[in-house]
Formats: structure tokens, sequence, C-alpha cells
């Protein structure tokens, strides 16, 4: 790992297989995927599972093609949800960011506010779903306010330690060259949590997808979570499944652009990143000379 | 200043930048003294170790130097002025690097002009320079993950070149290196602060390492962490490793060990 | 920020003085301000219940009239069967994973995909499939409390130090002795740092479920009182799953106390204090 960058060029992993072998494996892992799907279909067509409760493979192929070209019903309940998830999370996340770094660098507030967060450590946040639609009402503000608050505590929680886990000689390092409050926040603790409370918003906009869902279920107005309960209950269980698996490809989605996402503004933590700002900054200083 | 330093040496006149006046520190209410009356008078450019094993206060000493940490009662003074909290004049070095690890080599040898102004371009080329004089200049742009231990260290020494400041405090600044790599630091460091006419203040429990380094020893003994007995190490300068072999450098070491042992 | 606070050593009167009594004070302003603001109309009562409708409400539901307790055993034992059966398939899988490679390699797809969708959208087929009863709350909480524990399990088990399985193997360890004796053991924090998340989910997975569709737990509780809008009752049962919360997180926290107890300093003097009078039995034999 030490002394890379400029000396040596990156390797290649050693105990990174061949491109023959991946390709074998990736058609291996295909194929398994192909057997269990030919063996649900079999099964479902000579009537050991029952297709109304467990759809076929390709009953849940055509739904797609249902939900998504024919009937084309889904882009609006998807653009309604993700619309909702945005909204929350963005207020949900900065408001827990904020306040994580309040709490974090105030000992006092920390103190007294230590007991109300465990509490609503153990509280199943989601739970509140009702009582915020009792209060606020049907429609998209509660639903924005449900998103809120599942994705307030972790980005709160991860700031907060982060914050507070600057390691002390660095902090003594600041203090023995005269830094102020606002350059020791600004220059020391904020970057050196930023890697923690970008996990942190991970978990969040992971939760903001189950709150919506939850938020739906609960008001069944409109909304991927509200379609899918009602496919549920008409029995449409493939199209349920459509849904369901474009939830997952969202999933994966968001789970892939925050990881590209944390490369991109922790770049400090993976080598790659390193290699490509350090390349960048040699380049600017020789352009500058 | 004692009379046996007086007329030791002709650099031994300097005047004296750093000097202690019964600095005591005690923690825990008073229930714990990690330094006990320590004095001292430190002259311009010299080179001081504080040696002891855990425990003897040698690091609250530096600390209190530092104007880190305030002293219960007496006082450290630099430059005819009580230390009463951190100084442009005084720079330390710690036994981390404490690299931040999201800037480059370079911009974290500008840490310290940052903090007190702006960058302009003669502090960057200032910066390049002392890269340079560490033997870094082909890693200016890489960031700290990228470097080895000895590396980073060698940032850190450069960071404590920039403030600029003439009173160097290193807290066991190559301790966490290996043994091959800490003599080749060791001897780049006298260079360095030579070339500079730094003061400095060395903190290390390993006893050769602080006779090789210094012009002075304090011995330092724990519970309650005192300094014991200021050795004068008239070794003549340039250092060279042989001089570890010599009958005169094994006679201060066993002056050093007699202190420490004779607890 | 903050500055190092040593130790105090502090008798315990002056220790509820100094820390337990501040916070009550605060909390009681708290209240009485927020019970203070309703009173003069700034905050909607009906809205946001005063601090003494939650109190009579909790007087009510877990007191006088008693309601809440048959709903909370209920959704208490969902939670927790479904955080067992998640549990044990979740470890199950992931030291059958830590022992194969080709094992992981085929089964880690499939777990991704399971963490990447949001287990809570399977809440209406799951209950299409296991019915309106238990069954599909206990299913939902083994469902999305598999995956943290299966996760953090694998890492744990994954997490190899060569140097001691290079000293069970000098000293002639079998495959069986280096699993048992040594991964094993250093595994054990992390699967206790998964079974604690996956506890909390389990949970909600229950809760949700009821939210959805149910007959009987705090969650059918709660979303009837919230659509009575009896914001106090309704409040008081969102207590009773903090409660619940709480009891399942301090169980687990009890249970990792005792069997890591090389990570607690307080814990490794007792037990090794223990082991010593063990000994001096056997000696004395």
């Amino acid at each position: 790992m030490a002394m890379s960058g400029r000396i040596a060029p990156s390797q290649a992993n050693p105990a990174q297989p061949g491109a023959s072998l991946r390709l074998r494996r990736l058609a291996n892992h295909l194929g398994l995927f192909l057997v269990l799907l030919v063996l649900w279909e079999t099964g479902s067509r000579l009537g050991w599972l029952d297709p109304l409760f467990y759809p076929r493979p390709s009953a849940i192929l055509r739904s797609f093609w249902l939900v998504y070209f024919e009937n084309a019903n889904i882009w609006w309940h998807l653009y309604v949800s993700l619309g909702l998830v945005l909204a929350g999370f963005t207020a949900g996340s900065i408001l827990g960011v904020g306040l994580g770094a309040v709490v974090g660098l105030n000992p006092l507030v920390r103190r007294y506010l230590q007991p109300y967060v465990i509490v609503l450590e153990a509280t199943p946040r989601i739970a509140v779903a009702p009582l915020l639609i009792a209060a606020l009402g049907f429609g998209a503000q509660s639903k924005i306010a449900i998103i809120m608050l599942v994705c307030f505590f972790a980005p709160f929680i991860n700031t907060l330690s982060g914050v507070m886990n600057v390691p002390a000689e660095k902090l003594e390092l600041f203090r023995s060259l005269r830094a102020t409050k606002w350059q020791t926040l600004r220059k020391l603790v904020l970057p050196d949590a930023v890697p923690v409370i970008m996990a942190g918003e991970r978990l969040a906009l992971t939760a903001a997808l189950s709150g919506v869902l939850v938020a739906e279920f609960i008001q069944r107005d409109q909304g991927i979570g509200s379609l899918i309960l009602v496919y549920t209950r008409n029995l449409n269980m493939a199209s349920a499944f459509a849904c369901i698996f474009t939830l997952t490809i969202i999933g994966f989605g968001i789970f892939k652009g925050m990881e590209l996402l944390d490369r991109w503004i922790a770049f400090w933590k993976h080598q790659d990143g390193r290699e490509r700002v350090s390349a960048a900054r040699a380049r600017a200083h020789a352009e500058e000379a | 200043m004692t009379a046996a330093q007086a007329d030791a040496e002709p650099r031994r006149a300097a005047p004296t930048v750093v000097a202690g006046d019964a600095i005591v520190k005690t923690f825990a209410n008073g229930s714990v003294t990690a330094l006990d009356r320590a004095s001292f008078d430190i002259p311009k450019g010299a080179f001081v170790s504080l040696v002891g094993p855990s425990g003897c206060g040698k690091s609250t000493l530096l600390r209190l130097i530092a104007g880190l940490i305030a002293p219960s009662q007496g006082a450290a003074i630099v430059h005819g002025r009580e230390v009463t909290g951190p100084r442009p004049d005084i720079a330390m070095m710690f036994q981390k690097a404490t690299l931040l690890e999201w800037r480059t080599s370079l911009e974290n040898v500008l840490l310290p002009t940052e903090l007190s102004g702006t960058v302009t371009k003669a502090d960057r080329a200032r910066a390049l320079d002392l890269l340079n004089l560490v033997g870094l200049k082909d890693f200016a742009f890489a960031f700290p993950a990228q470097l080895s231990g000895g590396m980073q260290q060698r940032v850190a020494l450069a960071r404590l070149l920039q403030t600029g400041a003439d009173i160097l405090l290193l807290d066991e600044p190559f301790g966490a290196l290996d043994e091959f790599t800490r003599e080749h630091l060791n001897l780049e460091l006298l260079r360095i602060v030579g070339e500079f006419g730094a003061t400095t203040i060395f903190v290390t429990h390993n006893i050769n390492e602080a006779i090789f380094l210094s012009d002075q020893v304090f011995v330092m003994t724990p519970r309650p962490g005192k300094i014991a007995k200021i050795v004068d190490i008239n070794l003549p300068r340039p250092r060279t490793l042989a001089m570890q072999l010599t009958p005169e450098f094994n006679a201060l070491a066993e002056d050093v060990r007699a202190t420490l042992g004779a607890l | 920020m903050a500055e190092h606070d040593l130790p105090q050593r502090s008798t315990p009167r002056s220790y509820w003085a100094l820390s337990v009594l501040p916070h009550l004070v605060l909390f009681g302003a708290l209240m009485a301000l927020w019970e203070g603001l309703s009173i003069i109309n700034v905050i909607d009562s009906i809205m946001v219940p005063r601090p003494s409708e939650i109190v009579s409400a909790i007087w009510r539901l877990y007191v006088t009239e008693r309601i809440i307790y048959p709903h909370f055993v209920v959704t208490f034992t969902e939670a927790v069967t479904g955080f067992a059966i998640g549990a044990t398939i979740a470890v199950v899988l992931a030291v059958a994973s830590s022992l194969s490679d080709v094992f992981q390699r085929y089964v880690s797809p499939y777990a991704i995909v399971l963490n990447v969708t949001p287990g809570i959208a399977l809440t209406p087929i799951i209950i299409a499939w296991f019915g309106y009863g238990m069954g599909s709350k206990i299913a939902l909480a083994a469902v999305i409390c598999f995956f943290p524990i299966y996760v953090n399990a694998l890492t744990g088990l994954l997490q190899t130090d060569e140097d001691r399985e290079d000293l069970f193997r000098s000293l002639g360890g079998t495959k069986v002795q280096v699993f048992f004796k040594l991964r094993v053991p250093s595994s054990l924090p992390m699967v206790f740092a998964g079974m604690k998340i996956g506890l909390t989910t389990a949970l909600i997975g229950a809760v949700v479920a009821e939210f959805a569709q149910a007959t009987e737990g705090v969650g059918v509780l709660m979303g009837r009182f919230s659509f009575q809008l009896q914001m106090a009752a309704s409040i008081a049962t969102l207590l009773s799953m903090t409660a619940i919360g709480l009891l399942l997180f301090y169980a687990m926290e009890f249970l990792d106390n005792r069997i890591v107890f090389w990570g607690r300093e307080n814990r490794m003097a007792r037990v090794s204090r223990a082991r010593a009078k063990a000994w001096q039995r056997i000696m004395h034999k």
C-alpha cells in the first residue's frame, strides 16, 4: 500500500480471478438462477405451487411488460413515491446532520439530550406513522413527515459520533497551531467526520424507501406502496412482484449511487480516489507554475 | 544557568530562550503530581532531550512549554515571556504524524500558514522547498495513505518547519517507526534543525537516542515526575552513528542509566 | 471541543444530585412548558396532547382498563419469534458461507438482492401468504431481520487473524478446532452487534405488518387510536413499543455482556475471580 501513487503503477490484485474464470463464474451464476426459475415455473405448472399466491416467473415477466408498457401505470406511482423520498430524505438528513453537529460539539446539550436519544433509538420510528398521519392529515405532508422521521436518525447519530471521535492528537495539533474554533470545525472536525456521515446518509436513503412504503400502505391513495397493496388485494400477485422487483432495482441503484457519491466525496478513503485527486492536483500545480 | 554549563562550550554562552521556573503540574484535584518543581534553562540553538520511563512527566513538561496545558504552579518562560497558551514562536510535533488524510503532503505542510492567514505563492514555494528538504520532493501531491510511516513523519517535520517557529517541541516523533528508519530520520533531523538554528526539545524513552541527538539530556524520574539530573553531552558535532561505539558515549549512557536506576 | 473529563470519584448521593436530578428538573420543566403552552392554546391540544392527558391515558391503558397487555404480549411474541427464526437462518447461512467459498459465492447475490429490496415492501404479499394472524407478522419480522445478522455474523467469522490461525496449525489443531476455538469466539462481538440491530428490525417488521392488517398487537391499537384521533392514547401505545424495544435491546445487551465478557473490563474482572475460585476448589479436592 505504502508509496503507491506515482512510483508503482497500481497492480491488479493477485487475488482477483482472471477474466476467463470470472466469465465462467458469471455463467454458473446465471445457470443456477435459470435452473431455479425453471424449477419454480414447472413446479407451478405441475400444480405444486398455487399460481394464485405464488406467481410464475413467466407471469411476473408478463406483468413487467404490463405495468411498464401496456398499461404503463407504474410510472406515475414511481414518480410520486420517489419525489416524496427525495423531499423527505433531503429535509430529514439535513436536519439530522445539522443537529448531530450541534449536539456533538456541545457537551452540555449532549448530556441532556442523551436519555431522549436512547428512548428514540429503542422506539421503532416507523411506528409513529399513524400518529403523524392523524396529526397532519392525509396527503403529501404527512408522508414527507414520516420519511423525514425515518431519515433523521442515522445521519444524526453518525454525525454526532463522527464529530465527537476526532482523534485527540489532531485536535491538539490544531490547538498548538492556534486555530480558531471555526477553523477547527471547518478544516478538521467536519472533513474528519465526512466518511461516517456518508455512511449515515446511505442508511437514511434506504430507510426513506421503507418510510414511503409504510406511509402509502396506511394512506392507500397513490404511490408504489399503495400499488403493491392494491395488486395484492386483487390477488394479482405477479404485478405485485413486478413492483417489488422494481424496488429491488431502485434499492440497488441507491446502493451503487451512494457508493459512487462516497468515492467522490470521501475520495481519500479509496485508493483510486486518492490516485485520481493526487494526479489532478499535481496537474493543476504544474499548470499554475 | 549553572557555572558548569557556562564554561563548557562557546554555544553555551548563548542567551536562554526556554526556561522553567519551578513548574508544578498536578492532576485530579491535586492528588496526582505529574511534574514536581521543574527548573531549567535552555540556551538558544540547543538540542535538549527529555528522557525517562512512562509516567515521568516528560510529555507533560513538553505540553506545558507548548502552552497546551497550564501549570499548577510556576511557569514556563519562552523568549522572556511566560507561556500562557499556544504561541507562533513555539511549534510541536507528535508521535503520530497527525496528517489530515484528505490533504496532499503539500496541503498538509501549508496548514499552519493557512490557519494564520492566507496562503501566498511564496508560501507554496517555501512549502515545496521544505518537502524537498525532507526528501519528499516527488511526493508533494501524494495523500498520507499513499505514504509510508516514515514518509508521513517527514511531512509532519516539514509542516513543523513551515510554522516558522524557532522553538521546536518533538514528542517521540519517530517512536512508532522501525529502528533503521528512526536512525536515519534522527540524522536528518539533526541536519535540518542545525540548518535552521532552532532550539529543540525532544522527548524519548530511548537513552542512546537522547544522548546521540542532544547537547543536554534531562533525565526524568516518575512518581512524582521530576528532572532528576541534567547531563551535558559534550560529544563533538556533527554527530555520526559511529560515535555510539565510543567509550565517552558509553560513559554518558551509563550516567543516565544510573540516574534512572537509582529510584 | 470537549475537555478531557478526569474520572472523579463521587458518592452515590452526589451522583444522584449531580447527574440524575438535573435531567429530571429539565424534563419536568419541558413538560410544564408544554402543558402551559397547551393550556393557553399556543399548542393545539387535540393534535398534540398535553403531558397530563398522556399520563392519564397511560394510567387508563396500563392500570385501570389494562387493555394494552394482551396486545403487548402479541407484538412481543411476534417480534421475538420472528427474530429467532430469522437469526437462526442467518447464522446457519453465515456459518456455511464462512466454511465454503463456493457456497458463499452462490448465496451472496441473493443476499444482496434481499438487502437492497426494502423488506417492508413484502408486507402485503406476506399477509396474503400467511394470513391475518400472527404468522404473517412473524414472517415479516424474520425476513427483515435476516440480513443485518447474516452480514455481521459472516464478517465476524471471516475476519481471520493469520497469526493466530498459524499458531493453531503449528499446534496441530484441526479445522474443526480452529472453527470452534478460534473463529466462533472471535466472531461473537460482531454476531451480537448484528443481533442487536436485528432485534430492532424484527420489532419494526411486526409492527408494520400489524398496521397493514391484523386484529391484535400494539400496532393495531395504535392505528385504531390514531384514526379515532385519540392522540394521547396513541402516544401511550407508542411508549409501549419503546418499552418492548428497550426490553429486547437490554436482554440482548445482557447476553452480550455475559458471553463476550472479555470485551468489558468489569465483567472480565468478575469472570477472572470466579475462575480463580473454581480452580482453588479443584485443587483442594
